[in-house]
């Protein structure tokens, strides 16, 4: 956790799981009290059951879709829209948010089958790449 | 065993008070609010010196912003306390009024909210913990997801979530304690800026400056102030909560479910004796989605009655009669008080232009960043 300021912590590894390994996985948690998953990863305990027994998990950069939005207006100078964000539950579970790698005006369908990329880093402190979700091919999904 | 506000002595809003709602100005927030309470006090027909005790409601004016507005009043030197719980700041305030009447702590009491724009964006403490777009998420992007997600959900039109705006400001057109006061056409609405999603300016609350307030009292109080008993109006239920685990994308709408229930529970009421609502409706997704919550309908219903009429003033239940946050505005500090000043009016018969014709169970309803939620029911 970022107790200091500076760059915040990384949220993803350029490396992908096990089961995905093409893809850059989530650094999420697991909660070694009640198993549950979640993201990002946190030591401060868990909100379900307040439990500081947590540990470090990848997560699965694959995941499908819940909702997409375009964004006409940025909040943030150094990002300028439009953008499109994401909400999506990755195959372990976790829900996220992300920006989205898709051209402006895209029709994007909740349900469909989104996974991890890496793009040049397009936002201060990010690192020198920064993640997506994008629509996974057919061989993907 | 813990008790609620039913258990304890009956409260009552004998006064309200409104600065209009606006866009930023170079009025000072003493301005503002000194005009809510002053409105409020004499609403009531109360003498500032019967308040025992007063709430002050904002969240973008700093520190103990309380005094140096309250003092012109004449400072007598009575309890003062300062709220912010971000946009349920003013139903904070208010609940906590009602709790201190209810308890017999105090026979009057005194909720206001007043907030203006900020010159400069407002520091935030960091939680410390990152995430893949904090900083490309704004709560207008969160609400466009939730319109796509809702739209899906039960096969709606985006044409069709955009007629919540048609309707609330056309009912803010009647209000002249609103921000926005033109009527405008779906086409208006959706020719509009473009903001995120389907979103459109029109769709939107518009972030403003002003003040309201609310006189709480007991019965007690009533009879020997001489306040007109014909005029007040109960405060029948206050219920609050805050955001559960296992809900991170939508948590307003299942803690307001919640907390709407344990309200109608403690007041004894059904979902179908509502006959006016207000409900925390930044963007015309939330009014669906809250409407709902309240069980008036079927989830996926609401459009469609909407298209009936059901939630117009003199419908089945007036949802939004103010305007809402869409048209009337949402300063932040005033606007659940503000919520409550609304059903009051319309509980008294005395809404004018935009009354429910008979009136007599009231909703109020807000939700905070975080999520907290504060719900109230009023009945005359």
């Amino acid at each position: 956790m970022a107790d200091e300021q500076g760059p915040p912590p990384a949220v993803f590894s350029t490396e992908g799981t096990r089961s995905l390994p093409q893809h850059p996985a989530l650094l999420g948690g697991r909660c070694e009290a009640c198993d549950y998953v979640f993201f990002p990863m946190q030591t401060y305990g868990y909100e379900k059951c307040g439990s500081q027994s947590l540990e470090a998990k990848a997560l699965s950069g694959r995941g499908r879709l819940i909702a997409s939005a375009e964004v006409f207006i940025s909040a943030n100078k150094s990002f300028p829209a439009p953008y499109t964000i994401g909400s999506i539950v990755t195959d372990d579970g976790a829900v996220v948010r992300a920006i989205l790698d898709v051209p402006p005006g895209a029709q994007l369908t909740p349900g469909a089958v989104m996974i991890t990329g890496l793009v040049p880093e397009t936002r201060p402190d990010r690192g020198a790449h920064d993640l997506r979700f994008l629509p996974a091919t057919t061989k993907e999904g | 065993m813990a008790c609620l506000i039913s258990d304890l002595r009956p409260v009552y809003v004998v006064g309200i008070g409104f600065h209009p709602y606006q866009y930023a100005s170079e009025t000072t927030y003493v301005t503002l609010g000194l005009q809510a309470v002053r409105e409020a006090l004499a609403d009531g027909g109360v003498a500032w010196d019967a308040v025992e005790s007063t709430y002050v409601a904002q969240s973008r004016l700093g520190m103990a912003i309380g005094r140096p507005m309250l003092r012109h009043l004449g400072a007598l030197g009575k309890p003062l306390a300062h709220v912010e719980n971000a946009s349920a700041s003013g139903s904070t305030a208010f609940r906590h009024a009602c709790i201190e009447v209810a308890s017999g702590i105090s026979d009057v009491a005194l909720a206001v909210g007043v907030d203006k724009v900020p010159t400069e964006r407002l520091p935030r403490a960091r939680v410390g913990l990152p995430n893949l777009a904090d900083d490309a998420i704004v709560p207008f992007t969160h609400f466009a997801l939730l319109t796509d997600e809702y739209a899906h959900k039960h096969g709606v039109d985006p044409e069709d979530i955009a007629l919540v705006a048609v309707k609330n400001h056309g009912n803010g057109a009647k209000n002249p304690n609103a921000q926005r006061q033109k009527a405008r056409t779906l086409e208006e609405v959706l020719g509009g800026k473009r903001i995120s999603g389907t979103l459109t300016s029109l769709q939107c609350t518009p972030v403003g400056e002003g003040a309201a307030a609310a006189i709480v009292a007991s019965e007690a109080a009533i009879k020997r102030l001489g306040i007109d008993a014909g005029r007040a109006v109960r405060v029948s239920a206050s219920a609050a909560g805050s955001e559960k685990a296992g809900n991170s994308l939508n948590p307003d709408t299942a803690l307001s479910a919640e907390t709407m229930s344990r309200a109608m529970r403690e007041a004894q009421i059904e979902p179908s004796a509502l006959d006016v609502v207000e409900v925390h409706d930044a963007f015309t997704v939330e009014e669906l989605l809250y409407a709902e919550a309240t069980g008036i309908c079927a989830p996926g219903r609401f459009i469609p009655m909407l298209k009936e009429g059901a939630w117009q003033i003199g419908g089945q239940c007036a949802i939004s009669p103010s305007g809402g946050l869409i048209a009337m505005g949402h300063p932040i500090g005033p606007t659940g008080v503000g919520q409550i000043g609304e059903i009051v009016r319309q509980l008294r018969g005395e809404a004018g232009d935009r009354q429910h014709k008979g009136a007599k169970i009231g909703l109020a309803h807000m939700v905070g960043v975080g999520a907290v939620c504060y719900v109230h029911l009023l009945s005359k």
